[in-house]
């Protein structure tokens, strides 16, 4: 059974481009939500297998999207990964402190992204 | 941390042509993304948000300007802003910024990397002018401005998702009704 992604974006380009590089590149199955409140609804129902999440969006950042997702039981293992604009220490620290298991910063690289999620999901 | 799992890999010729061939994906990936974001713009408010989008996510600049060209094509007046400040810019004038007449050519124009040059007179670094050409002709012009702060310059595939904002982004600007 194929792996299954969760992207979380409220831009459709950048979830445009995240489904086109996983589908071209894996054979992971992708899923989407367009903000933290969607995402986590939309996790709770679909259980990934991990978690591409943007931090900036409306009703609910990626910040507290997470911290909220630890809270679920089907959801405390699940790696999470924050997409930011920014790679600074504070902000890195503010990820972890969510809960989140990593980081990749914006603009995505292909070659990062794939190598990633593949170290948390095998290829 | 990430980056250094990434460091610690060894690349044999067959890892790096693997590589290559997923960056190559990527960028064609962001490439196309943004070209279907443009075309699938509903209307010129939404083509801006994609303008947006595309600066963020696939280039990478919070700070953007679209300037208007006026019907003498001698000053660029200030259309639509997002993360720079609109008092700064509010005109342009072509006879005081030399690498204006190049994208009133109808090409972007890129700092190069490593550069110390500004492309403008202005106090914040730009990186890119990019054309808006609507039926052929530049009707517009964008600015992008300082790049994140991990991003060394712009990169190859920066410059084709350039050109697809020149190409693609006229209902941005709506109809051509010059100053």
């Amino acid at each position: 059974m194929p792996k299954k992604v969760l992207l979380v974006d409220d831009s459709t380009t950048t979830l445009m481009m995240e489904e086109m590089i996983l589908k071209q590149r894996t054979d992971y199955e992708c899923v989407t939500a367009k903000d933290g409140l969607d995402a986590i609804s939309r996790a709770v129902v679909e259980t990934p297998d991990l978690i591409l999440m943007d931090v900036v969006m409306p009703r609910m950042n990626g910040f507290e999207a997470c911290k909220r997702m630890r809270l679920q039981a089907s959801l405390r293992e699940t790696p999470i990964i924050l997409v930011t604009t920014c790679g600074d220490e504070e902000y890195v620290e503010a990820g972890f402190q969510s809960g989140c298991s990593d980081y990749i910063t914006k603009p995505i690289d292909g070659f990062e992204l794939v190598t990633l999620l593949q170290n948390y999901l095998g290829e | 941390m990430f980056l250094a799992r990434m460091s610690d890999n060894s690349n044999s010729p067959t890892e790096l042509e693997g590589k290559v061939s997923v960056q190559h994906a990527g960028d064609q990936a962001k490439v196309y993304a943004a070209r279907m974001r443009l075309q699938s713009a509903l209307d010129q408010a939404d083509a801006l948000d994609a303008i947006r989008e595309i600066a963020v996510n696939l280039i990478g600049t919070e700070e953007v300007l679209v300037f208007k060209i006026d019907k003498k094509r001698s000053e660029l007046w200030l259309y639509w802003s997002f993360g720079a400040d609109p008092n700064k810019y509010s005109v342009l004038e072509v006879c005081r910024e030399p690498r204006l007449t190049e994208v009133l050519s109808g090409k972007p124009v890129f700092r190069s990397r490593f550069s110390t040059e500004n492309l403008l007179s202005t106090d914040d670094p730009v990186s890119a002018l990019v054309p808006i050409l609507v039926d052929g002709s530049p009707a517009a012009v964008i600015v992008l401005f300082r790049l994140f702060p991990h991003k060394t310059g712009i990169e190859p595939v920066d410059r084709e998702i350039c050109e697809v904002l020149s190409n693609c982004a006229g209902r941005a600007v709506g109809p051509y009704h010059s100053r």
